[in-house]
């Protein structure tokens, strides 16, 4: 087990390497599908994207090529956030988006008032360094830290189906990382409103304990334990 | 150009000095020593021989030969008459639109057909024209096979020769620059550093552009192979050895459209410079959008504040132009919307303010709003819903049987 | 007069300090502290807000700053001249605060309310009246009233306000120089005599729930008498007065009948008190559109919220707008918002933030929430 996890862990920051540089394409990771034809380009609008662009003298040869409008939910705003955008959406139902982004805002709003409640208790100025005021960054972490490194296929051989572990998509992993997230959010009292759950869930998910994490930990353990199986893949 | 129609025979007579004689003009050839504009004076004076041989001589021809003879002879006589019938009808209009026969061009033309038959159709294709025959009617190919039934092509049988010897050639091309840069690796040495292709301003052809470049119907699959051979051809070094080539299947895009007429703010009583832009849509909604220079940052929508919307997304939608350039505090925003929802209509004023914008802003902001989308005018619409579907793309439940 | 200029100059320079003021009193402010925050104590806070008057956002807001201030404001010092230039022998003056939904009606009430309290006013001070006459749970304590044909008492309201009024004026009550004017019988065994103190009268009404609208009925008589014989100056505070003249309640009779404003005792009674027909008092009203359902929400103004039987009892009143933060305000605020962690991020997005919330102070708190 603990083998797996160091593995996974190595393997987790060779992933996290990846990703700074794909930093720049961030834009494109979120792309959509959109009834332009194929050769008009994403648009980049986020300040930091644009002065890059401008270092690499690449703003000109793009401004010669058509580029698709920008969608109504991005703004060149710092605050501005593609994985919250994500997070709205998975929340929204029946096209709601109104009512979707405020609980998720007011989930938001809570985190803060229990971190600025918690940091107002701390008494050393290092503990109040460690408490992070900013609610995106605890999601930002809440999701990194729920994250599955592998996932279980049902594979069929000789009449018994086998789940076995294989790898698993960036885009796969973020997607069953916010699934269950808003399922362990559901799972809530009645007399509970889904913001202040949803703001406990984030909360304990960035802080490596709760629902969540277990449930991803639940997994890795099924998967070291069906490593066996592994081979079936490519039989 | 070499597609169109060409016809090229043999010309058989004993003596063997003028062997083939080749024209481009649309008479009509005959097998048997039909005198053609080119022919030179002593094929004349040789052909009023009567030869024993040539007589004797009974030409075969195959009966695909000859089939295909007649269709061309008609398609040549048809054309020649439409030719003929379109300079006359030229003709008649310029004199009907009192303009000059001599210089009436085909814009020109155009134009009185718009004014002479106006009509309200949707489709420009299904609208009344009048344009040259060759542009009407689609071009045939020529002979394909001698009369002795042998192809010219040495692809013929392939059904579609000309696709694939352009993919023939893709690939030999692909094989030389293999070798090229063996050598160049061998040799080492760069010809030619400084040499690129550019070709971020082009796109491949369409299927149909290239279905009428080379006068075959394709099939999608064959398209896509065209494009993943095109696409090889380009991401090798040293490829520009083949702009030609590549370049005669590129097609430039329109560019540059946002920077061609950016129009001068003008001048209202207090001397503010002001300007507006007319037609803002999207989705539903219409209006239009006026900037004045010396400002403050109000933002009114059809007379009331920016609380007209009433939801975060549309205000930030409104406001994204401004603080993309950063000219919050230096204008004022007014304008009238009516139609669609909250989306279409902050969409419909973020684009007005973005292309009012452009008069009062420098180059480089210009480019960084183009690479930003924030000067592409959106014309997605809402998808028809279909029969037989409860939705646009929604079926009914499927059924494995 | 050099050393204030130096002061000034720091203040300028280091923007930590600039959106506070030490002046605790309402008294002592003045037109310098527009825009500047004061804070209130926490003992005084708890007296005169503790059953209410401050909205429930604002209440949060307080608990999660871990201090109650309140912005100094035109508005209320506006009023607060007003009330200090004018000559308390003449009839009441009837103030109305008015504004767009979310400028600060409730918080500048509030502000007025400390004023008072500095001042030793008595404060008569309804928290929210849709309250009484909209908030329905499952089974709302009502009752016919006796003392009235058809008439609705509210007990239980009634009787919690007899408690907020009694927080709130403990001081002066404990003085015991209010006496009341005459007897009042409430049953065969109980009367309030006359010469007894007003404190007697609200324990009265607070311990028999059953007679509280009456013992609220005699209080504004009794108030109105001592106002009259200059034995105390009134401050009469009502949020949410155009909920009075909306036609109907969301209140039912046994009988299922819908109850108008009017049958409501607790109507009558604070319509009398702002009655302009005694001296030695001010009265501070405020009329809001979300006092009234959605349907008649179209306009913040008095005339149309108050309808026409409103307007007329108010008649000769002093309007007062309540508007949107102005750009000192804006920045203040917002630099108070950083200094309580409250928004964070870089400095050049408070123009976005203000353009997006239009200087509308609940949207701009609304907005900095997720932030």
């Amino acid at each position: 087990m603990r083998n797996l996890t160091n593995q996974l862990l190595l393997f987790k920051k060779y992933i996290h390497e990846l990703n700074s540089f794909r930093a720049v394409i961030q834009s494109r990771c979120y792309s959509r599908p959109t009834s332009f034809p194929d050769y008009f380009q994403n648009p980049i609008f986020r300040k930091e994207d644009q002065l890059k662009l401008i270092e690499n003298n690449e703003l000109s040869k793009l401004a010669s090529v058509p580029i698709k409008p920008p969608a109504v939910y991005e703004t060149s705003s710092v605050y501005h956030d593609p994985l919250v955008n994500k997070v709205i959406n998975h929340v929204m139902e029946e096209g709601k988006k109104k009512l979707a982004r405020s609980l998720v805002e007011k989930a938001f709003e809570n985190i803060k008032r229990i971190q600025i409640e918690r940091y107002h208790l701390a008494t050393t100025p290092e503990q109040k360094s460690k408490i992070v005021l900013n609610p995106k960054e605890i999601l930002h972490t809440a999701i990194e830290n729920c994250k599955p490194l592998l996932q279980l296929t049902p594979i069929k051989r000789g009449g018994i189906t086998y789940q076995v572990p294989g790898p698993i998509t960036e885009k796969r992993s973020l997607f069953l990382a916010i699934k269950w997230l808003l399922e362990a959010a559901n799972e809530k009292e009645r007399t509970v409103h889904f913001p202040e759950q949803f703001a406990w869930e984030l909360l304990d998910a960035a802080n490596n304990t709760g629902k969540v994490v277990k449930r991803k930990q639940d997994l890795h353990r099924q998967c070291e334990a069906n490593r066996a199986y592994a081979h079936y893949r490519w039989q | 150009m070499s597609n169109v129609i060409k016809f090229s025979f043999k010309h058989i007579i004993p003596l063997s000095r003028c062997s083939y004689v080749r024209t481009k003009s649309t008479c009509l050839l005959n097998i048997k020593g039909y005198s053609s504009k080119a022919a030179t004076t002593d094929s004349d004076v040789f052909d009023n021989f009567t030869d024993w041989e040539t007589l004797s001589k009974t030409k075969k021809i195959s009966k695909a030969m000859r089939a295909y003879l007649e269709r061309a002879k008609e398609h040549d006589e048809f054309m020649k008459k439409q030719q003929f019938e379109f300079s006359i009808g030229k003709r008649h209009l310029a004199n009907m639109m009192g303009e000059d026969p001599e210089t009436f061009t085909q814009k020109d033309v155009d134009r009185a057909i718009e004014y002479l038959f106006p009509s309200g159709i949707y489709d420009p294709a299904a609208r009344p024209l009048m344009k040259p025959p060759e542009e009407v009617f689609p071009a045939r190919k020529a002979a394909e096979f001698d009369e002795a039934g042998r192809p010219h092509h040495f692809l013929f049988y392939t059904g579609k020769p000309n696709f694939f010897k352009l993919l023939y050639d893709a690939a030999e091309n692909i094989q030389f620059l293999y070798k090229f840069e063996d050598k160049v690796i061998r040799k080492k040495e760069t010809p030619y550093p400084n040499q690129n292709l550019d070709l971020s301003n082009t796109v491949w052809f369409t299927k149909d552009q290239l279905e009428q470049h080379l006068v075959e119907k394709l099939t999608d699959l064959e398209y896509e192979n065209f494009k993943l051979v095109m696409e090889r051809l380009i991401s090798l070094p040293y490829s520009y050895q083949f702009k030609d080539f590549i370049e005669k299947f590129r097609k430039t895009l329109t560019s540059q459209k946002f920077a061609l007429e950016i129009p001068k703010p003008n001048f209202d009583e207090d001397g503010r410079a002001y300007v507006t832009t007319y037609e803002c849509l999207r989705k539903k909604a219409r209006g239009d959008v006026t900037i004045r220079s010396p400002g403050t940052g109000k933002i009114i929508i059809n007379g009331k504040d920016i609380t007209y919307f009433e939801d975060t997304q549309s205000r930030e939608q409104v406001i994204f132009p401004l603080i993309f350039t950063g000219m919050q505090n230096k204008v004022d925003v007014e304008c009238n919307i009516e139609g669609g929802g909250p989306s279409g209509q902050s969409g419909a004023i973020r684009w007005g303010i973005a292309w009012g914008l452009r008069s009062f802003v420098d180059k480089n902001m210009l480019e960084a709003m183009q690479v930003a989308g924030l000067l592409t005018r959106d014309h997605r619409r809402r998808e028809r819903k279909k029969p037989g579907q409860p939705g646009a793309r929604k079926k009914p439940t499927w059924k494995r049987r | 007069m050099f050393t204030r200029n130096f002061r000034n100059i720091c203040r300028r320079y280091s923007q930590s300090v600039t959106f506070r003021t030490t002046e605790t009193s309402p008294v002592q402010q003045n037109d310098n502290q527009v825009g500047l925050f004061y804070t209130i104590e926490k003992d005084v806070c708890k007296k005169l807000f503790g059953h209410g008057g401050l909205p429930k956002s604002y209440m949060k807001q307080t608990k999660t700053f871990t201090e109650t201030t309140l912005m100094i404001r035109q508005p209320a010092l506006d009023v607060i001249d007003c009330i200090k230039a004018s000559d308390l022998n003449k009839p009441a003056i009837r103030y109305v605060l008015y504004g767009e939904t979310g400028t600060g009606k409730s918080l500048t009430l509030a502000h007025l309310i400390h004023y008072a309290h500095d001042a030793g006013f008595l404060i008569v001070h309804v928290p929210w009246v849709s309250e009484w006459l909209r908030r329905v749970p499952r089974h709302k304590e009502m009752s016919n009233s006796q003392t009235r044909e058809g008439f609705v008492d509210l007990p239980l309201d009634a009787a919690a306000w007899l408690l907020h009024f009694k927080t709130q004026n403990q001081t002066l009550l404990k003085c015991g120089d209010l006496k009341i004017s005459k007897d009042y019988v409430w049953s065969k065994r109980e009367q309030t005599s006359a010469g007894a103190p007003l404190a007697e009268l609200v324990e009265q009404g607070i311990s028999r729930v059953k007679y509280a609208c009456d013992v609220i009925d005699a209080l504004v008589y009794e108030i109105k008498l001592l106002s009259n014989n200059k034995q105390c100056k009134t401050f009469v505070a009502v949020d949410g007065y155009n909920c009075f003249f909306y036609p109907m309640t969301r209140l039912n009779t046994p009988t299922k009948k819908k109850v108008k404003p009017e049958e409501v005792t607790l109507t009558t009674t604070f319509m009398e008190l702002t009655k302009n027909d005694w001296t030695n008092g001010v009265i501070v009203l405020s009329v809001d559109q979300i006092a009234v359902p959605e349907d008649h929400q179209e306009s913040y103004l008095p005339k149309y919220l108050l309808y026409k039987k409103g307007f007329e009892h108010l008649d000769p009143f002093v309007p007062v707008e309540v508007g949107r933060y102005s750009e000192k305000e804006f920045l203040s605020c917002a630099s108070y918002y950083r200094d309580r962690l409250w928004l964070r991020g870089p400095e050049d997005l408070e123009t976005e933030l203000k353009l997006a919330s239009a200087c509308n102070p609940y949207k701009f708190m609304e907005l900095c929430a997720p932030l």
